[in-house]
């Protein structure tokens, strides 16, 4: 479990002024104490691959802002991603909550076997797991993983990293939020 | 029906210091009209998402206007943009829907719908405060000065006659001065430009 309140803090304090998503169980903490605040302002969107464009603009703007959604939200913004963020060379921090990330460890020994697309139907893995990693290794994204309290430290280094590079990076977040 | 100059002639004069955000057919009549720093050509970006672009813009600079020019057809790949974009409250947000009712830069395919489809019923529909359907142009120049100056968010839908603009790209060869940059370059010079002016 990862606290709600850790995760804020540690945006607070890297300066965010805006957070793009949409909700998740994973994420429905988080978002239920944004709304109960006013900074950083919480940006809902209809649909995952409007939050790239949308934060691009908050960038363009004068904003530092952040991305918030499921990994099968990412996948849904391929092409926004690309055609915004990545192409726009924008530094942006994107937390991705990991759904399936329990059930696809148990079954890593599979997961990692080249021929893998009988997975994709097994009722008991959730297939956008599967999708996840590989989909960020061949999009070139940098990624890391939140999956204790004490790696909410990585909020900072990632946002530091993705101002360096100047491009979007990834946290995966693995656990619930409390 | 206009014609896509008589839209941006009357609009270039009108707008004042808005950041103008442009997308597919209206692009390059846009950028042989007006050079400004305030220009944004969403061209060799992502498909659909110039009004989510041009809202990130306006939630950003709250005190400038920002005029969003999608394509009908950009408009249709993300209708769910129109809801996010009442729940933000961008009162200075004006987003207007070129509609020819063809994908006019791959050959004048008709959109879905064409000819039947109402965007300022749908804007309406999801809460946009001010819609505005034009199709005459003595009406939309007599008018556009006073629709620019109201809070907003607003909505406007301009029927245009389909011209034959073909793909956009981008480069120091492109006829129009905002499609020389790349979409990374054209991104931080409006930031700059923005911060510069310090309109929040």
């Amino acid at each position: 479990m990862i606290n709600a309140q850790s995760i804020l803090k540690e945006l607070l304090y890297c300066g965010i002024t805006d957070i793009v998503g949409l909700p998740d169980n994973c994420s429905a903490t988080l978002f239920a104490l944004l709304n109960s605040k006013n900074e950083p302002k919480l940006r809902l969107v209809s649909r995952e691959g409007e939050a790239f464009a949308l934060a691009s603009g908050l960038w363009i703007g004068g904003k530092k802002p952040i991305i918030l959604i499921q990994n099968t939200g990412l996948l849904e913004s391929g092409d926004s991603f690309r055609g915004t963020a990545l192409r726009m060379r924008i530094p942006l921090l994107c937390l991705v909550t990991f759904r399936g990330y329990a059930k696809t460890k148990k079954h890593n020994e599979n997961f990692h076997k080249k021929e893998k697309n009988h997975l994709y139907s097994q009722p008991s893995l959730d297939s956008v797991a599967l999708f996840t990693e590989p989909t960020l290794k061949a999009w070139g994204l940098p990624f890391d993983f939140l999956s204790r309290e004490e790696d909410t430290k990585k909020i900072s280094s990632s946002i530091r990293l993705s101002e360096e590079l100047g491009s979007p990076v990834v946290l995966l977040v693995t656990e619930n939020m409390t | 029906m206009l014609s896509k100059e008589e839209l941006v002639r009357s609009l270039v004069a009108a707008r004042r210091n808005a950041v103008v955000v442009t997308t597919m057919s209206i692009v390059r009549t846009w950028g042989r009209y007006s050079n400004s720093d305030l220009d944004f050509a969403s061209a060799d970006s992502a498909m659909g998402h110039s009004a989510d672009l041009a809202l990130g813009i306006a939630l950003a600079q709250p005190k400038r206007k920002v005029i969003c020019l999608n394509g009908d057809g950009s408009m249709l790949m993300t209708l769910g943009s129109l809801a996010t974009i009442v729940e933000a409250r961008a009162e200075n947000l004006i987003l207007l829907i070129v509609q020819n009712e063809t994908f006019e830069i791959t050959g004048n395919q008709p959109i879905p719908a064409a000819n039947r489809i109402d965007f300022s019923m749908l804007a309406r529909g999801v809460g946009f405060k001010n819609c505005y359907n034009f199709d005459d142009v003595q009406r939309y120049e007599q008018t556009l000065d006073s629709i620019l100056k109201q809070k907003g968010p607003t909505f406007l839908t301009v029927k245009v006659e389909s011209g034959n603009e073909g793909p956009l790209s981008r480069g120091s060869t492109q006829e129009v001065a905002y499609l020389k940059p790349s979409l990374a370059e054209s991104a931080h010079q409006l930031r700059e430009t923005l911060l510069a002016e310090r309109c929040f």
